[in-house]
C-alpha cells in the first residue's frame, strides 16, 4: 500500500490539446479520492496517466514515493477497474480474477486461495466457473472489482465503474465499493462525472474543469465552502443558486436584486472580502435548501417571487422561482460541458411534499442568513477569507 | 369436436382477415425460393456432371451410358494424385500460417497502437489487395528465381503469403477495431506486454476473423494454378491443380479420369468451407453493426 502524488502533472495531446494542466494532488495511503468533473475535464486522462496508459508531458507522478513517469504499467503495481469492466470474455470468472497472478508466476494453489478469498468478499463464490457473458451487469462489476483486489495492489484506480449500471444497482454498488475499499485500506482514485457518487463515496473529492483542479476537499467542505462559482454550481443536486446581483451600502450592506434587496448580516464583513464602492457587482450564492418560503407574518428581509415550474420528487418539491422586479439580475448555471453560462433569473427552492404551491403563485422567500455565499463577479472565485 | 371446429373456424377467419396483407409477402418468398432453386441447380449441375462422368470408363463416357470405377482406379497410375494432394496441402498450410502470423500482429498494431504514418502505411498495404497476381507474376518470378527458390515449395509459399497478407491485415485490423481498447489496457495493467495482450487476450476472441482468413485464402491458394505452375518446377512436388492441368494437356485426355481428379481436387476446399462457414459469415460481417 502506498500514497500517490501528482506534482504539476500536465498532459498535452496532439493538436496541442491540454487535457490535464499542472495538476498537483496528494492521495494519502488508504484514502478514497474521487476525481469529479464534467466531460472532457481531464479526470480520466489523469487516471490513465496514473495507470501508465498515457505518457506524462511534464510534471512528476509518484506512487509510494517512487516517481513512476517512466515505469511500465505492469511494474506500477496498480489495479484498474474500467467503465465497461473489460472482463476477458474467453475466461471464466475465476480465470479472470486470477489472470494477473498467473502472469506474475503465482502457483495454482496460491491463485485459487486468493481468488476464493476475493470471491467470498464480493459474494461471487458460486459464479467462479461462469463466463462473463453469463453474468448480470452487477456481477460483472463485482468480477472487475475482484480482478483488482486479488492482486493486493498499491492502489486501486476506478474509471466510472458504475456508469453502466441501472440506478438502483448503482446505489448498491456504491456502498459495496466503499465498504471494500475501507476493508482493504488501499489508496483509491475513483473517477466519476456523478457528483452524488463523489459526495457519498470519497474521503476527499477533487473537482476538475478544463484540465485544472478547481478544489480538493472533504465532501462536506466542498459543499459548504466552494472555492469558486463552478464548484458551487457543479456540486449539489440541485446545485447552488448563483445570482448575479449588486451590493448596496446605503442602509447597511445589502444585496440588490432589481428593486428588491436582502440585508447582509454584519458577520460577512469580517469573514468575506466584499467589494466596496458604489454598487459593485457580485455573484450571490444560496443553496436550494436555504431558500425558505415565508408563509405569513413578518415579511421583513423577504423577496417576492413567482412560481415558474414545480417538480414533485415525492419526498420534496423543487420549485423554480423567478424574482419579481429583478431587472439587471441574472442567474449563472454550469452546463453539461462545465461552462458557466448566464440564464434569466430563476432559482430553485426545496419545499415539503405537501406544499400546495402551484405555477403562477407569488411566494415570499427568505434566504438563510447563515448560509450566504459570495463570489467575485469577474473571476468567479469565492470572496470568503481563507 | 366442437372445440376443434371452433378453433379451425377462428384460424380460418384470422387467415382471411390477414390474407390481403400476407399474400404479397408469401408470393415474394416463393419467387425468391424459385430463383434460389434455379441458382442452386446452375451451381450444382457441374458437380453432378463431374460425379456422373467420373463413374464411367472412357468407352462408357463416349457411349453416354454405363457405370464403372475404372477412371478412379486408373487415376493413381496416371498422375501421383496422393503426392499432389500432399503438396497442395503443404503449400496451402504454410502460406496460410505465414499470412495469419503476419496479419495478426499487423492488424493489432494498426487498430490498437498509435504511431506516426500508421494510416498511410495501412492504406499502402491494403492497396496491394487491388494488384492482380498476373500483373506482378513475371517480376515475382524473376525475384524468386534470383533467390533460387523456384524448385520446391518455398518460392510458391512466399508468393502466396505476400499476395494474401494485405487481405489478412485488412480483415484483422477491421476486426480488432471492434475489440474494446479497455480489454487490451486491462491486460497491460494486469502485467502483459503488447504481444502478450495480442496472443493471450485478443487472438482467443478473434477466431471468426482467423477462420475467415483461413477459409478464403485456402480456397484461393488450393484452386490456384498459375503460381504452382511457375514456382514449383520440381515435378515431384507439384500441386494438384498443376497435376490436373498436366492430365488435361496430355496427348489424349480421358475425361472421366480428369473428372475424378477434379473431384479429389475440389473436395478439400469444400470441406474447409463447410467446416468454417459458421465463422465465415461472422467474420465477413464484422464491423457492420457498429
Amino acid at each position: 500500500m502506498a500514497d500517490i502524488t501528482f506534482e504539476g502533472v500536465t498532459k498535452i495531446f496532439a493538436d496541442n490539446i491540454r487535457a490535464v494542466d499542472d495538476l498537483s494532488l496528494h492521495v494519502a495511503d488508504g484514502e478514497f479520492m474521487v476525481l469529479v468533473g464534467p466531460s472532457g475535464c481531464g479526470k480520466t486522462t489523469a487516471l490513465r496517466m496514473l495507470a501508465g496508459l498515457e505518457d506524462i508531458t511534464s510534471g512528476s507522478l509518484s506512487i509510494g514515493g517512487t516517481v513512476v513517469n517512466n515505469v511500465l504499467p505492469k511494474d506500477r503495481d496498480v489495479a484498474m477497474v474500467f467503465q465497461n469492466y473489460a472482463l476477458y470474455p474467453h475466461m471464466t470468472v475465476a480465470q479472470n480474477m486470477g489472470f494477473a497472478l498467473k502472469i506474475r508466476g503465482y502457483s495454482k494453489s496460491e491463485i485459487a486461495k486468493k481468488v476464493s478469498e476475493a470471491a467470498a468478499i464480493l459474494h461471487l463464490s458460486e459464479y467462479l466457473e461462469r463466463r462473463p457473458r453469463a453474468l448480470s451487469g452487477g456481477q460483472r462489476q463485482r468480477v472487475a472489482m475482484g480482478r483488482a483486489i486479488v492482486r493486493s495492489p498499491q492502489a486501486f484506480l476506478m474509471d466510472e465503474p458504475l456508469s453502466n449500471l441501472d440506478a438502483q444497482l448503482r446505489v448498491e454498488m456504491r456502498l459495496e465499493i466503499a465498504r471494500i475499499q475501507r476493508l482493504l485500506g488501499v489508496a483509491t482514485v475513483y473517477v466519476t462525472h456523478d457528483q452524488i457518487e463523489a459526495m457519498t463515496m470519497g474521503d476527499r473529492v477533487a473537482v476538475m474543469r478544463g484540465g485544472k483542479l478547481q478544489q480538493c476537499d472533504t465532501p462536506q467542505d466542498l459543499y459548504d465552502h466552494p472555492h469558486n462559482e463552478f464548484v458551487a454550481g457543479f456540486m449539489g443536486s440541485p446545485p447552488m443558486n448563483l445570482l448575479r446581483a449588486r451590493l448596496d451600502a446605503t442602509n447597511g450592506p445589502s444585496i440588490e436584486f432589481g428593486t428588491q434587496r436582502v440585508a447582509i448580516p454584519t458577520s460577512y464583513s469580517s469573514s468575506h472580502t466584499l467589494p466596496s464602492g458604489d454598487g459593485p457587482g457580485v455573484i450571490f450564492g444560496i443553496r436550494p435548501e436555504d431558500v425558505q418560503v415565508v408563509e405569513a407574518g413578518d415579511h421583513a428581509g423577504t423577496l417576492t417571487t413567482k412560481v415558474e415550474r414545480r417538480e414533485a420528487l415525492g419526498a420534496e418539491i423543487l420549485v423554480h422561482l423567478s424574482l419579481v422586479n429583478a431587472a439587471g439580475t441574472s442567474t449563472l448555471v454550469v452546463d453539461d460541458d462545465g461552462a458557466v453560462v448566464t440564464r434569466p433569473t430563476t432559482m430553485v427552492a426545496k419545499m415539503g411534499p405537501r406544499s400546495g404551491v402551484a405555477v403562477g403563485d407569488h411566494l415570499r422567500v427568505r434566504f438563510n442568513p447563515d448560509r450566504f455565499h459570495f463570489f467575485d463577479a469577474a473571476g468567479g472565485d469565492s470572496l470568503r477569507k481563507s | 369436436m366442437t372445440k376443434i371446429a371452433t378453433t379451425l373456424e377462428r384460424s380460418d377467419s384470422t387467415s382471411n382477415s390477414l390474407g390481403p396483407v400476407k399474400k404479397p409477402k408469401r408470393v415474394g418468398r416463393w419467387i425468391l425460393f424459385a430463383v434460389m432453386m434455379v441458382v442452386a441447380v446452375i451451381m450444382l449441375y457441374p458437380f453432378w456432371v463431374m460425379i456422373v462422368t467420373s463413374l464411367k470408363s472412357e468407352a462408357q463416357f463416349l457411349a453416354g451410358s454405363g457405370f464403372s470405377w475404372l477412371s478412379w482406379s486408373r487415376l493413381t497410375s496416371v498422375i501421383p494424385i496422393g503426392q499432389e494432394v500432399l503438396s497442395s496441402t503443404i503449400v496451402c498450410s504454410a502460406s496460410i500460417f505465414v499470412i495469419v502470423l503476419v496479419g495478426l500482429p499487423a492488424g493489432f498494431a494498426f487498430s490498437k497502437l498509435r504511431f506516426r504514418m500508421s494510416t498511410v502505411i495501412f492504406l499502402l498495404i491494403v492497396s496491394a489487395m487491388m494488384v492482380p497476381l498476373q500483373a506482378i507474376l513475371m517480376t515475382e518470378f524473376v525475384n524468386i528465381t534470383r533467390l533460387h527458390l523456384t524448385g520446391g515449395y518455398l518460392g510458391a509459399i512466399l508468393v502466396y503469403a505476400s499476395l494474401g497478407t494485405p487481405f489478412s491485415v485488412f480483415l484483422f485490423t477491421t476486426y480488432f477495431r471492434g475489440v474494446p481498447d479497455e480489454l487490451v489496457e486491462a491486460g497491460i495493467v494486469d502485467g502483459l506486454g503488447y504481444f502478450g495482450a495480442l496472443w493471450r487476450l485478443v487472438v482467443p476472441i478473434a477466431v471468426p476473423a482467423i477462420a475467415t482468413v483461413t477459409v478464403l485464402q485456402f480456397i484461393q491458394i488450393w484452386d490456384d494454378l498459375l503460381v504452382g505452375l511457375f514456382f514449383i518446377q520440381n515435378t515431384s512436388q507439384r500441386p494438384i491443380t498443376v497435376g490436373l492441368a498436366v492430365l488435361a494437356a496430355g496427348r489424349t485426355t480421358s475425361i472421366p479420369e480428369l473428372m475424378a481428379g477434379s473431384i479429389i481436387s475440389a473436395l478439400p476446399a469444400m470441406v474447409v468451407y463447410l467446416g468454417f462457414q459458421r465463422y465465415l459469415v461472422k467474420g465477413l460481417t464484422m464491423g457492420i453493426d457498429r
